[in-house]
């Protein structure tokens, strides 16, 4: 009797554990119909871009602070070519696309855009004609550049609380104090700006070469200030774009190019991890005096792997005998057949320890 | 005999294959901005420059159309869409060449025509949210306003580049002062150094006159090369310099208030 019921007992529990188990199935499947959606097939490539996507949505209030595209499409862009599917069953897969609850009476839709889908679009953004257009002008006295809060716009948190008699706006975050006369340059700041938090990092692979010792330890911990952020919405680009200058909010192909889909990695990759951009010594120095190639840059898909070559360094009156040091230390090592010596001056060690590149020579 | 030489031929290309290309001969150039120009150090600052294989001889034709070419300035580009006074002296404030150049303050607004017309625009169709039609006000500017002095320069040194294809253009930044040119592939058949000419193509605007530069420089793979403009003195020429320098044409903006 007892036997009989541990396992009515243990059967209850399975049949729980299935049911918890299948929830997370149900989840699974609705998540991979809900990345499973391509812009590139046949069908979907031949309809243009703002047929399903409107713009503004209904809810860029509340989703963004600013008109944007910040929700799916309505029903009525899937349903002429769908319909079969939107009457399938009581939880219709096609409703999974978008919905956290599929079926008739689920409202609540997936964050958009769906931060775990892979990208199907790839962005083309031309330095040249932006710095020929904004960054053609210094600034000049005390007024900064202005630039954008990323972060603020990223998280969605509404504009409304700013004081409409303020005047300075916290989207553009001035500076006028003439205690603290942070110099930013050239616009660049409107999308690149030091982040918050130390963004995930990593050092660049050099899988064509071989170390030529094992990496010594390293001393230099990266802080956010050695970084720059870059856009991930459309806040920057429409402030400028969404009316009258071309490409306009409402020409999707004037910056997104359909791409075979890919993820998009959040790490920063450095050869030099050590590159502190608030140094006293930097921080006060034209983004493009290190950044020489950008002011060409037609499309930022070309951009060369090292868009600082060592030439702005090692040319300079700063660093040009710390980096000649390095070298001539190296080859030294190397003559009297002793370990390689690690180039840490700029590097750590992880790159430091490879042969020295044609560009450094 | 036939198979092991047609063997021998295949092995000889596919080992081609591996061997490493000749290495590249690269040279580099800076240009430095700063210029004398009247007596005074003035700062080329954020000005592009062109950089073109061959020297002003082989560049004669290009050197031609930048002389005979009509310049339209600033001032006269505006006056001439019937910019207000009042915006071409926001303009001028800043040196500025658009609209995009510095950000525009409620004063801005209150000051400028066009500026309040836009802003009010945003007010009604961005949700009456003032941030927005403030941060966002040249999306509703005319667009010539915005973009127009722009793509009008842009058409011109398109039209004067022509068939001359530069290798590479670089701007000057604004604490340096220096264009940079880098991996500039060398051709300098047996020689050390290959003649290139570096131009701005496009006027720069100072004071009352326009200056072009097309001037030819000599570079090698060994070390940078560096070019300092000049503007000629007592109607001394520029050695191995072109440089035009014009009058600009006077387009009344009326007077600006500087406070």
């Amino acid at each position: 009797m007892i036997g009989r019921k541990i396992h009515i007992r243990l059967l209850l529990v399975g049949a729980v554990a299935a049911l918890f188990a299948a929830s997370f199935l149900t989840e699974s499947n609705a998540q991979k119909r809900r990345d499973d959606f391509l812009h590139a097939t046949p069908q979907h490539k031949k309809i243009n871009c703002n047929s399903c996507h409107k713009i503004p949505t209904g809810n860029w209030v509340a989703a963004r602070g600013y008109p944007d595209v910040a929700d799916y499409p309505g029903h009525s862009s899937c349903i002429s070519c769908h319909r079969a599917e939107f009457f399938s069953g009581n939880r219709p897969a096609i409703c999974a696309g978008c919905h956290t609850n599929p079926g008739p009476r689920g409202a609540a839709r997936f964050r958009f855009p769906v931060a775990t889908k892979s990208q199907d679009f790839e962005t083309k953004f031309p330095h040249n004609v932006h710095q020929d257009l904004i960054a053609s002008n210094p600034r000049r006295g005390r007024v900064a550049v202005a630039h954008f809060v990323n972060a603020s716009y990223a998280d969605g948190v509404s504009r409304t609380d700013f004081a409409s008699g303020d005047t300075i706006s916290p989207m553009r975050r001035q500076v006028y104090s003439a205690d603290d006369p942070k110099v930013e340059f050239n616009n660049c700041s409107i999308c690149h700006q030091t982040p918050d938090v130390i963004p995930k990092f990593a050092t660049r692979a050099l899988p064509s070469m071989q170390p030529l010792t094992s990496a010594a330890a390293n001393t230099v911990t990266p802080v956010a200030g050695f970084f720059k952020n870059s856009p991930n919405s459309h806040a920057s680009c429409f402030s400028c774009h969404f009316q009258n200058a071309k490409p306009l909010s409402t020409d999707c192909a004037g910056c997104h190019s359909p791409a075979a889909p890919y993820k998009e990695s959040s790490t920063v990759q450095r050869y030099s991890l050590k590159f502190n951009h608030l140094d006293k010594d930097h921080v006060n120095k034209d983004c493009t005096t290190c950044h020489v190639r950008i002011t060409q840059n037609a499309d930022i898909k070309f951009m060369k792997d090292a868009d600082v070559p060592i030439l702005t360094c090692s040319t300079s009156s700063c660093h040009g005998s710390d980096i000649t040091g390095e070298i001539a230390k190296r080859n030294a090592s190397i003559a009297e057949k002793q370990a390689a010596f690690q180039c840490v001056f700029c590097h750590t060690p992880e790159i430091g320890r490879f042969p020295i590149p044609p560009s450094h020579r | 005999m036939l198979f092991y030489c047609r063997q021998i031929v295949l092995a000889t290309f596919f080992l081609l294959g591996f061997l490493p290309s000749a290495a590249q001969n690269l040279g580099s150039l800076e240009v430095s901005g700063r210029v004398k120009i009247e007596g005074k150090q003035e700062k080329l600052s954020r000005k592009r420059f062109y950089l073109l294989r061959g020297g002003l001889a082989e560049n004669n034709a290009l050197v031609e159309r930048l002389k005979a070419a009509e310049i339209t300035s600033r001032d006269c580009y505006y006056t001439g869409i019937s910019a207000s006074p009042q915006f071409v002296c926001w303009l001028q404030a800043g040196n500025c060449e658009s609209p995009y150049c510095r950000d525009i303050s409620k004063e801005d607004i209150a000051k400028v025509p066009e500026f309040q017309v836009a802003y009010n625009k945003g007010l009604t169709r961005y949700g009456k949210k003032p941030l927005i039609a403030q941060d966002w006000l040249t999306t509703n500017l005319l667009p010539n306003l915005v973009s127009g002095f722009y793509l009008q320069r842009k058409s011109l040194a398109n039209m004067l580049l022509g068939n001359n294809k530069p290798l590479q253009s670089s701007m000057t930044d604004s604490v340096t002062v220096k264009a940079v040119f880098i991996d500039i592939e060398l051709s300098t058949a047996g020689k050390k150094t290959e003649t290139f000419t570096v131009s701005n193509i496009l006027p720069l605007e100072f004071g009352a006159k326009s200056y072009l530069w097309a001037c030819e420089i000599e570079i090698g793979g060994d070390k940078p090369a560096i070019m300092r403009l000049q503007v000629p003195e007592n109607n001394k020429p520029v050695k191995n310099c072109e440089v035009i320098v014009r009058d600009l044409k006077v387009c009344k903006t009326g007077s600006c208030d500087r406070t």
